[in-house]
């Protein structure tokens, strides 16, 4: 029967200390732990698979660096990384807000209902990113965790380092004016109604 | 003014939310690779800075003193010559020397007779 080693099972944080005191296995398995969630992250909130790529790239690099800095106990390593890739992706989205007027936002290409009627998931995923970027960007990354990460209030103030109260308002303000910049392109998006 | 989105329009990005919230991403071998070498670049120096610091020892500080090997190489060399001279001291030397200390002299503090300085 095979044991289960214990470095895999280590808190992210004992591997960190040990990737600073130049374990190169941990590394590894940070990196097999972390990058996928950290990748996803990105892509969600960024509807961009390469841009996605060179945030989640750049996240884990700022992981490594801070590895000899890490105080274990006083943040968890997950939440540690939700902040940088979500300021990340927000730089990357305001970027992107000064480049895609409003207007434009999931434009379609030629503007036939039928054609855009079946934009795939990757492209409706952009068009959401693309209407993020017209949003603050404190309220984007509110709603972003919320509602594409799936965190609780209290995680979400702990990633953005605000109180619970401050997360509902940014959220609630966030979602109405993300639902306000995506009316009337429903049919676009190829989001069907209901009723 | 600020127009609020009706219900349906609330339901529709839900919907939206839902959709994205779903997607997955696995990272490619080569962003794995990327990665992995950062996390390497940023080891290596990070790895190498204790060996730098040399042995932690008793004579650690001492060493560091003395100012490592450069300061080493410079008592060695002083003390090589001391050496020398005091094998094969060159004349000139000898010259100075038998200046200073070429004549003994011969003092007698107390007298042979009254070593307890009596006046016997």
């Amino acid at each position: 029967m095979n044991k289960p080693c214990p470095e895999t099972e280590a808190p992210d944080a004992a591997l960190l200390v040990a990737f600073a005191n130049g374990d190169a296995g941990a590394a590894q398995l940070l990196a097999a732990r972390l990058l996928p969630r950290t990748l996803a992250q990105a892509q969600r909130m960024l509807g961009d698979r390469a841009e996605a790529e060179d945030v989640a790239q750049e996240a884990m690099m700022r992981l490594w660096r801070i590895a000899g800095e890490w105080r274990q106990g006083e943040a968890q390593v997950s939440t540690w990384l939700y902040r940088v890739t979500a300021n990340l992706c927000t730089d990357r989205l305001r970027l992107r807000k000064r480049s895609v007027p409003l207007d434009a936002v999931a434009e379609p290409l030629d503007g036939a209902p039928s054609v855009t009627a079946r934009m795939h998931t990757e492209a409706r995923a952009k068009a959401l990113s693309d209407a993020l970027a017209q949003l603050p960007p404190r309220q984007a990354e509110a709603v972003a965790l919320r509602h594409l990460e799936g965190l609780s209030n209290p995680e979400i103030a702990a990633v953005m380092e605000i109180g619970v109260e401050a997360v509902e308002s940014l959220t609630a303000r966030g979602k109405r004016g993300l639902a306000a910049i995506l009316a009337g392109r429903r049919e676009e998006l190829g989001i069907e109604d209901d009723d | 003014m600020t127009i609020e989105p009706d219900k349906t329009e609330m339901e529709a990005l839900d919907a939206l939310f839902a959709e994205v919230a779903g997607q997955r991403a696995e990272p490619s071998a080569d962003l794995m690779a990327r990665v992995l070498a950062d996390a390497a670049r940023v080891q290596a120096p990070a790895a190498a800075a204790p060996q730098a610091r040399g042995s932690s020892g008793f004579f650690s500080p001492l060493w560091t003193a003395l100012g490592g090997w450069a300061g080493a190489g410079g008592l060695a060399a002083v003390a090589a010559a001391g050496v020398w001279l005091g094998i094969a001291p060159p004349a000139a030397f000898e010259t100075v020397t038998d200046v200073f200390f070429g004549s003994s002299v011969t003092l007698q503090v107390f007298s042979a007779n009254d070593v307890l300085g009596m006046g016997i």
